[in-house]
């Protein structure tokens, strides 16, 4: 085991091998306020990598309803269950163990195993609601007592991956260029110790080719410069895939960087199982805040302030409006009088766009056409 | 640690754990016959084995403590009889299900010269006999079909595999395996096996599975006892090389796939046995 640093945690920690960040890693933030669990980039991912025989099953990015839904069922709870005590010191240091510093001599990580019926209910839970109907309660106050949220998943390409750590054949690898972490479907012997040991449940194994696989992170679109297919094909644009930088070499210009790190409105989820995971999320601003904290950590009640206050800043608003206007790889923004602009790794402009859209009024009669507009446009 | 992990190791590398006499019988071994009349002549000798100790993921508690090891030759093919205890019978298939299986490990240089016995090192390869009940069920029952696995599912169609036999036209299995990575990547788990897959090591976590079959496997459970034949030629080129009057190497291992054992979670002999091949039937 080494020790290795793991800046979510704000300490070390052991893993199975030396820390070795990559030149770049891959990362997508998803604002959780504006999901509303189409699953577009579901069947976006669906249709580009896992139409094929054995993946059947295979949702490497799915949307689930929190805090019921689950695929498979139960990934949370039973991982949580067996870590033990969870707790943050004010400093923001956390205090309990890691899934790897938790795990047994002879594991390299506390986990539990899906059975084949776990995997059957990719829509278990879906839209259900904490708070029984006969409380007296309404949805017309806040905080609200009634709530659930959607939580988009895909593979966290973790600095420190579990399935990597995990398999005994050294056939996971994280790619030095962006952090992507591939299953060598050529050396793969279907063990299944990745599916075992990933806590977010995200190695799958293909009972047809029997050896695993997993999200790629559509490594051929961003060694492109393009993003990802469900991000690309988001409708609600509620995500964005970049680049990010651990906190020591944050640039407040990155876009991944200014909402992980400059102003900290998008957190690691269960960043307390110690993989350092790199997809962030904007947290809901209405869901109950402890379970909020459980899922995202101590940084959770001043990041959903931070949300609540963006009509005053101009900057992470501006930022937000780029999210979804461009399918290409945003490596740097800016936000000037009112516009922001998005530019490319070679810092050619992307896109430009207002931070607020003019808004214009027509009068409901139309003098030219002498007739009645219709808000239809 | 290290130092016990290299005292380990020098145990394991020395001392032979007990000698296995390989004796000629007059039969053809080039068919697997588990309850063969001539394996009633031939002594059996029983091997301790316990859960793979040295590798992580490795299994918290020795579930096969015992196997019984037989071995005869034929003056081409040597067999070896193994026995051991497993509650419930195992094929895999559907997610989260694994395989019952067996090994049987030889040095894959010199005959006489033991390698490390836990899947040899760098420049001291192995050669692994590697059987499993879901290779066996391939050669017999071919490699099972989505359908097989999950009677129940539906699916409306496949990339490159249309209802029509005009919609297929053009369509050549290689279109097919595109969207099957393991398959495309012509890796060998992702194809039907024949019993045992044979295997060169030099190490943990470097197994290559070897192209082309001189081997056989075939298991029969019965009442909660698996008992399994695999046979090989003596000499096999690049990989154990076997002399009539001379003497080897064998090490085992065993998965008990209804325990969730697979890869490094197994039980195995901790020390070589001696191969004595004699001559003459």
């Amino acid at each position: 085991m080494s020790n290795v640093k793991n800046w979510q945690l704000k300490r070390d920690m052991q893993y199975a091998y030396d820390e070795a960040r990559p030149k770049k890693q891959w990362a997508i933030v998803f604002d959780l306020n504006k999901c509303i669990a189409c699953q577009t980039c579901t069947l976006a991912c669906k249709t580009t990598w896992t139409s094929g025989k054995g993946q059947e099953y295979m949702f490497w990015n799915n949307v689930e309803t929190k805090p019921f839904g689950s695929y498979p069922l139960g990934w949370d709870v039973n991982v949580l269950e067996k870590l033990g005590k969870q707790e943050w010191a004010k400093n923001g240091t956390y205090q309990g163990k890691t899934i790897f510093e938790a795990a047994p001599p002879e594991e390299r990580a506390v986990h539990f195993a899906p059975t084949d019926d776990d995997w059957m209910y990719p829509n278990h839970g879906e839209d259900d609601c904490v708070g029984a109907q006969n409380t007296g309660g309404h949805v017309g106050s806040l905080p609200h007592d009634k709530w659930f949220f959607y939580l988009p998943r895909t593979c966290a390409h973790c600095t420190y991956p579990a399935c990597l750590a995990a398999c005994p054949r050294k056939a996971i690898y994280k790619r030095e260029e962006d952090g992507i972490v591939l299953i060598d479907q050529s050396r793969c012997k279907g063990y299944g110790e990745c599916v075992r040991a990933c806590p977010y449940k995200k190695s799958m194994y293909n009972p047809y080719t029997r050896v695993s696989e997993k999200c790629v992170g559509c490594y051929p679109a961003v060694e492109q410069g393009i993003q990802p297919q469900c991000v690309v094909n988001c409708i609600g644009k509620i995500r964005v895939m970049g680049f990010i930088n651990p906190p020591w070499k944050a640039r407040k210009d990155n876009p991944v960087d200014y909402l992980v790190h400059t102003k900290q409105i998008a957190l690691p989820y269960y960043p307390q199982l110690g993989l350092e995971p790199n997809i962030y999320y904007i947290p809901p601003i209405h869901a109950d805040r402890a379970y909020l904290r459980q899922m995202f950590g101590p940084m959770v009640d001043q990041a959903v302030d931070r949300y609540r206050t963006l009509a005053k800043d101009p900057t992470t608003a501006g930022l937000l409006t780029l999210i979804g206007s461009t399918d290409r790889i945003l490596h740097r923004f800016t936000v000037n009088n009112g516009v922001a602009a998005g530019f490319d790794e070679r810092d050619a402009e992307l896109v430009k766009v207002p931070v607020v859209e003019p808004v214009i009024e027509r009068p409901a009669w139309d003098e030219k056409l002498e007739t009645i507009r219709t808000n239809t446009p | 640690m290290r130092l016990f992990f290299s005292s380990l190791l020098l145990l394991a590398t020395a001392a032979a754990a007990q000698d296995l006499d390989v004796r000629g019988v007059k039969a053809d071994l080039s068919k697997d016959d588990p309850a063969a009349a001539y394996w009633n002549g031939v002594p059996e000798v029983n091997l301790s084995l316990i859960g793979q100790p040295m590798v992580v993921p490795r299994p918290s508690t020795t579930t096969t403590a015992n196997l019984s090891v037989q071995a005869v030759h034929d003056g081409k093919r040597i067999a070896l009889r193994l026995r051991w205890k497993d509650k419930d019978k195992s094929e895999a298939g559907p997610l989260g299900t694994f395989s019952d299986a067996a090994a049987v490990q030889f040095p894959a240089g010199s005959p006489e010269f033991a390698p490390p016995v836990m899947m040899g090192a760098k420049g001291l390869p192995v050669h692994i006999f590697h059987w499993r009940a879901q290779y066996q069920r391939d050669r017999e029952k071919g490699k099972p079909t989505m359908k097989d696995l999950y009677p129940n599912g539906s699916v409306d169609i496949y990339p490159m595999e249309f209802p029509t036999e005009e919609a297929n036209k053009g369509l050549t299995e290689k279109d097919q395996e595109k969207f099957s990575p393991a398959r495309a990547e012509g890796n060998p788990q992702a194809y039907s096996k024949s019993g045992v897959d044979e295997i060169i090591a030099e190490g943990f976590s470097t197994s290559q599975v070897q192209e082309g079959h001189t081997s056989s496997g075939t298991g029969t459970w019965k009442d909660g006892t698996w008992t399994l034949v695999i046979s090989r030629p003596l000499a096999i080129e690049g990989g154990s090389q076997l002399k009539l009057g001379g003497k080897s190497y064998a090490a085992f291992a065993v998965w008990q796939g209804g325990d969730g054992e697979v890869g490094s979670r197994k039980c195995l002999t901790m020390a070589w046995s001696t191969l004595q091949l004699k001559e003459g039937p």
